[in-house]
């Protein structure tokens, strides 16, 4: 049943050229970031706009071609809710979640870090990405909310991981 | 017999003390392991009635880690043996708040089984809350029990350089402001 939904979906991304960008093209002009800083000297405070190089130019993965655009279905990778180092890549510093527009991966992938993220976020291992307001200990927490957690990944129903998926086809 | 011989009798014989660190661990399936060494059914020599059990000491029991919300879902009875009001429930979190070696210790007591070795095996199991085990016992340990699950590793373990060379998934499209 998934495996069939998954083909329509990405029958579809092959077919609406328009939406699916193909990141494996390397433009010559690279993508310049902004990044607003706030600066306090003495009684007078200095909002700054900087325009720089994306801190991720020369690290990101080329992958080859597939069926769907999106980079994680390309990787073709099995993300546990422990590898942060990945699921990092998906947050803004408050913790939040980068919006399908910007990450560039497929409604089923943005829902399947969706839900990693939100385990990696209870079992307190990504406690420097969150907001300014926060506890940043776990141990600070209230209640079971202190106590270490882990979770399993194949609860998450709407996608399943490509080790299962992908070699049925 | 020969030394050799009675250095190998002692050496099949002896009682052993293993330690087990349960950070980040599932008592209730580190408690099979622990039960089957408590009991020396890892041993050839194994019969139930011989008592060739080992010691083992669990460190780190306040860290032991519970699937999602068992936290809150899984809950432990108790009655005092008084009518009227003698039975409570408690839920895992709250049990764990106020005595933190209590859940390894029910996950033991029952992998272990109803016998009537059970009050003997139980009491060579020593839990601890963290890593501060008494000199008298650590001396004796000569064993590790490896750890069921892969420890995690939190996000501030890495140091920037490494969270900044990893290879990254996407770039940012030109224009993203970064915040």
């Amino acid at each position: 049943m998934s495996l069939v939904w998954r083909r329509a979906v990405c029958a579809t991304a092959r077919t609406c050229s328009a939406m699916a960008q193909h990141k494996t093209l390397c433009t010559a002009r690279p993508a310049l970031v902004k990044q607003i800083v706030c600066a306090e000297e003495g009684n007078v405070t200095v909002i700054q706009g900087r325009v720089m190089p994306s801190p991720r130019e020369n690290r990101v993965v080329q992958t080859g071609g597939g069926t769907c655009a999106c980079p994680l279905c390309q990787l073709h990778l099995d993300i546990k809710h422990t590898d942060v180092l990945i699921l990092s890549q998906f947050l803004r510093s408050d913790g939040c979640l980068l919006p399908r527009r910007v990450s560039g991966v497929c409604r089923l992938q943005q829902r399947r870090v969706q839900q990693l993220v939100a385990m990696a976020q209870k079992a307190g291992l990504m406690p420097n990405l969150a907001p300014s307001s926060s506890k940043r200990d776990p141990r600070r927490r209230f209640g079971f909310k202190k106590f270490n957690k882990y979770y399993d990944e194949s609860t998450i129903r709407d996608v399943q991981p490509f080790s299962s998926a992908m070699s049925a086809r | 017999m020969s030394s050799m011989q009675r250095a190998k009798q002692w050496a099949t014989f002896a009682r052993i003390w293993h330690i087990y660190d349960a950070k980040w661990q599932n008592p209730f399936d580190s408690s099979k392991t622990i039960a089957k060494y408590l009991k020396g059914q890892h041993k050839p020599i194994y019969h139930p009635l011989s008592d060739c059990g080992d010691h083992v000491v669990v460190i780190n029991c306040r860290d032991i880690a519970l699937p999602g919300p068992e936290w809150y879902q899984r809950v432990f009875f108790h009655h005092t043996g008084y009518p009227k009001g003698g039975a409570t429930w408690t839920l895992a979190w709250e049990l764990h708040e106020k005595n933190p070696t209590k859940i390894m210790e029910r996950a033991v007591h029952r992998a272990v089984g109803g016998t009537l070795l059970r009050k003997g095996l139980m009491a060579r199991l020593h839990l601890f809350p963290d890593e501060h085990v008494s000199e008298d016992l650590l001396r004796h340990v000569t064993s590790q029990i490896p750890q069921l699950r892969v420890q995690p590793r939190r996000l501030d373990s890495y140091s920037e350089e490494e969270v900044r060379d990893f290879p990254k998934v996407f770039d940012y499209p030109a224009d993203h402001v970064i915040r």
